[in-house]
């Protein structure tokens, strides 16, 4: 072997020697990239974290015998320039979220139970006509409507002077009257008080929720019967689902028939409610939410209950309508004689329902 | 060359020593950069941002900022700088996951700065401690949606919840979707928590002040307090600072709410293509600017205001307002 051979060899074990040894130190006190764990994220697999989307089953049934009444329903349309012909078919126009399917398992009730259902959809017509000429004035057109009626269901509170004073002699001459007020009332429909006033009763500002136990979400609260409640109203009524419900009250004792289930909390307090939902006077049922008539609401839990026992509510009161001239109206099985129903003219449907 | 001859040439025995000095000064030159590519020391802070609205294209940045941290040998410990109110629920968990598993194997600090709400709040929970400033915002642990309605039958679907479906479906689906960003948290940061799973499934939100003292954070301290702690806990005598940049490149989508939902606007005059309803969110609503406070501008009517033209057009051209428009809030 040369020298130069020898040297150049020399050479290059030293030099992989050292950086060979550094390479080796560095590599064995790496701390080296360990494989990631394996994650288990059991939160995500519990049992009951899927909720229960079955939605139910309803029968609204009625347990009165009562002749055929007639119920009329005013869900609070505007009046409008064409007003719908099939006041049912196109209620909710204008109207404060009320259409015709959010009431049709309390009416189908009362029309398969062979009473009548009347539905007040305000004509524009005779509205600018009632504002016309001053001194004469008659009754109003919900009066009229009134006079022909039994039962009373109303979805609206902003009811003028004379309105409310016909309410209230409808009531006094014991017509049953049922007020499904909103949370959001409140906020957005003027005149409430007045008609709180008229019918003795009281709503609260602020919804009930329930975060502990609930139906789907917190504004969704069970109620449930009080221990003194009114025995026809909770019948088969473990606990009812009140979509979004504001507190209701009168000034009588013991006229709470339903209060939110054990964990509610008002909105305006943040602190636990027992403030009744549905209380009852004599002739009049308030009811602090109207979303519960509808269709997929009547399937929870026992909310078709308490809307069969509604009904038997609204027909089981001691009115005898005089009629439209003031003169007693025949009433039997045939219902209230003269123009029935809805006497509107025929319209275009909207183009465009403004509700929901 | 006679080797008999005198001369001051080494003998072989020098030569080799000379040679092996040579190599050996060589060798120490460069051992420390071979040490230092194997051995790889840990002296590096990632600081990666989550900012603005979260959706696919942060989720995107986020995973693969974090998935590159965790194969990076020189990163030792990273740091989230948020700032959001939230977005999407699947972006959310999706980020939720990158930190969960990057925290299995180093330290994550996250650090809020004004909001870290909602998804933001969801993205962060695995982190090892929550720094926030004392005005900053955390919270709102639950799910944005608006009620579900009954729509008239649809003809043409195969099947009725192709299109639409039964509102009593559509509420269980929300409650699934709130149980499980509730479930997470609780999983993430119950002992921390300072209130009952239902207090916190109320959604609501915390001054950094509160929220140190209910549990919903660790600290209060800033960016530069979260990385110097993200250091020491690693033990780095000296680190570095390696920022992330993440999410779109302009600031877009915005955030806007109607009155039912919260739609994510794509561009300054938003075609239909633009605005994306979003549904379903993780949202902090309140801090989602609502459509009807938000009105268009231009340059042009920016002059206007500093008294420059005296006579308006009768409206600025669309050509004009797409150029030089933008949203503001």
């Amino acid at each position: 072997m040369s020298d130069a051979t020898k040297l150049a060899v020399a050479f290059a074990v030293t030099l992989a020697a050292i950086t060979g040894g550094a390479a080796l130190a560095g590599y064995v006190t790496a701390d080296g990239v360990a494989p990631s764990p394996e994650i288990q994220n059991e939160h995500y697999l519990e049992d009951d974290l899927v909720a229960n989307d079955t939605p139910g089953q309803a029968n609204v049934e009625m347990e009165s015998t009562a002749r055929s009444q007639t119920v009329l329903v005013d869900p609070g349309v505007e009046p409008r320039g064409s007003v719908p012909a099939t006041p049912f078919a196109l209620l909710g126009f204008g109207g404060p979220d009320v259409a015709d399917r959010d009431v049709r398992p309390l009416a189908n009730a009362l029309i398969e139970n062979g009473h009548e259902v009347d539905v007040y959809v305000p004509d524009p017509e005779q509205q600018r006509r009632a504002a016309g000429p001053a001194g004469t004035r008659g009754p109003t057109q919900l009066g009229e409507r009134l006079a022909e009626a039994d039962a009373f269901v109303t979805f609206r509170t902003d009811y003028d002077e004379a309105e409310l004073d016909e309410i209230e002699s409808f009531v006094e001459s014991g017509g049953h009257v049922i007020l499904a007020t909103e949370p959001d009332a409140a906020f957005d429909q003027p005149g409430a008080v007045g008609l709180d006033a008229t019918l003795g009763v009281t709503t609260e500002p602020g919804y009930v929720y329930n975060m502990a136990e609930n139906d789907l979400n917190y504004q969704r609260v069970y109620a449930e019967p009080t221990g003194d409640a009114d025995a026809a109203l909770t019948e088969g009524v473990d606990r009812a689902v009140l979509p979004s419900a504001t507190p209701v009250g009168t000034t009588v004792a013991g006229s709470a028939v339903l209060r939110p289930n054990e964990g509610s909390e008002l909105s305006t307090t943040r602190a636990a409610t027992e403030a009744p939902l549905l209380v009852r006077t004599d002739g009049v049922v308030a009811v602090g939410d109207s979303d519960f008539l509808a269709p997929e609401n009547a399937r929870r839990a026992d909310t078709d209950a308490l809307i069969g026992n509604l009904a038997d509510f609204l027909v089981s009161n001691d009115r005898t309508p005089p009629g439209p001239g003031g003169q007693q109206a025949p009433t039997g099985p045939s219902g209230p004689t003269g123009p029935t129903g809805p006497d509107q003219p025929p319209a275009e449907p909207p183009e465009n329902g403004t509700a929901g | 060359m006679s080797t008999n001859q005198p001369s001051t040439a080494l003998t072989s025995r020098q030569q080799l020593a000379v040679v092996v000095v040579a190599a050996a000064v060589v060798g120490a030159v460069l051992a420390p950069s071979v040490y230092a590519a194997t051995n790889d020391p840990e002296d590096t802070v990632a600081v990666v941002e989550i900012e603005g609205p979260v959706n696919t294209a942060l989720a995107d940045d986020v995973e693969s900022e974090l998935a590159d941290i965790r194969a990076n040998d020189s990163v030792g410990a990273v740091v989230l700088k948020l700032d959001t109110p939230g977005g999407a629920p699947v972006a959310s968990e999706r980020m939720y996951k990158a930190v969960q598993r990057t925290s299995e194997q180093m330290t994550v600090i996250a650090s809020v700065q004004s909001i870290s709400a909602s998804g933001g709040y969801y993205a962060m929970a695995p982190a090892d401690e929550i720094y926030v400033l004392p005005t900053s915002t955390v919270g709102s642990i639950g799910l944005n949606a608006p009620a579900p309605r009954t729509t008239a039958p649809v003809q043409g679907p195969s099947g009725p919840d192709k299109a639409g479906g039964n509102a009593i479906q559509t509420w269980a689906e929300q409650e699934t979707l709130a149980d499980t960003f509730v479930d997470a948290m609780m999983a993430e940061r119950g002992d921390e928590f300072q209130m009952p799973r239902e207090e916190v499934a109320q959604a609501d939100v915390y001054l950094g002040t509160e929220a140190v003292d209910n549990g919903f954070a660790d600290e209060i301290g800033s960016l530069n307090e979260a990385i110097h702690a993200a250091a020491t806990a690693e033990n780095m005598g000296e680190y570095r600072v390696d920022t992330r940049e993440t999410g779109p490149d302009f600031g877009f989508p915005i955030l806007l709410r109607t009155d039912t939902q919260v739609v994510a606007v794509y561009a300054n005059d938003p075609g239909y293509g633009e605005v994306e309803p979003m549904g379903l969110s993780y949202v902090h609503r309140p801090a989602v600017p609502h459509v009807d406070t938000v009105e268009r501008f231009s340059e042009s009517d920016l002059a206007v205001d500093r008294g420059g033209s005296a006579t308006r057009a009768g409206g600025t051209s669309n050509e004009t307002a797409r150029l030089t428009g933008g949203v503001g809030a």
